[in-house]
């Protein structure tokens, strides 16, 4: 199973471009995902997640670009060739 | 024209070309890297992600104001202080659906395009929060 993982822009300078995940068990969960894949960088995690381990309120995450809700991402399961986006606010324009 | 890319663009070819069979109006948004004791901007979009959601937005601008064109074309990469970083060109009948148009498309550029901004200073540089806080998938 492969599962590409994206950073934009504050995340990615901590965290890095992407990262090619392959999750060793099936129905891996997409924050258990994210945060297995930030532990490698102490303030790219804290960036993202809070002391509890829950994504930020302001963290925008997508699944094969569709947003997800943050607050329901310890119950979706990643899969084989999905791409996860995880990025801050957007601030174009 | 619905782009992100790291050229400059020709808004004058813009502007003619918005001048489709009907108009009385063409209305150009030019947003440009402000100085603010900065160096440089650094601009990076999710691109898979921010074209289609331009695409709808002018979709959605097109059909909310009766526009006959919309060209929207947002800059990635470094810019220098006074460098174009977006324009829109909307055209229409009547100015009021003109002005209308290229404001609902900047504001809905806003609040959730995929794109952010990095003002690169002496000391380094600090990433342009983002208007919208909006993490829970809305």
């Amino acid at each position: 199973m492969s599962i590409r993982v994206r950073f934009f822009a504050r995340f990615r300078e901590l965290l890095g471009n992407e990262v090619i995940a392959e999750p060793s068990s099936p129905g891996t969960s997409l924050s258990g995902l994210v945060r297995q894949i930030a532990q490698k960088n102490k303030e790219g995690y804290a960036a993202i997640f809070d002391e509890k381990g829950a994504f930020r309120e302001f963290v925008i995450v997508m699944r094969n670009a569709k947003r997800v809700d943050t607050s329901e991402a310890d119950r979706v399961t990643v899969a084989d060739g999905d791409e996860i986006a995880v990025f801050p606010p957007v601030a174009g324009g | 024209m619905i782009a992100i890319q790291r050229e400059d663009v020709d808004i004058g070819r813009l502007i003619d070309e918005a001048k489709a069979c009907g108009t009385g109006a063409v209305v150009v948004f030019d947003g440009i890297v402000r100085d603010d004791n900065i160096t440089e901007m650094e601009l990076e979009a999710y691109g898979e992600v921010a074209v289609p959601e331009l695409g709808k937005i002018a979709a959605d601008a097109s059909a909310k104001f009766r526009l006959l064109h919309v060209d929207i074309v947002h800059r990635i990469g470094r810019l220098a202080v006074g460098e174009n970083i977006l324009v829109i060109v909307v055209s229409a009948g009547h100015r009021d659906e003109a002005y209308a148009g290229s404001r609902y498309i900047i504001e809905e550029i806003k609040k959730g395009v995929p794109i952010w901004k990095k003002e690169l200073t002496k000391d380094g540089g600090r990433w342009v929060p983002g208007e919208h806080r909006h993490g829970k998938g809305k």
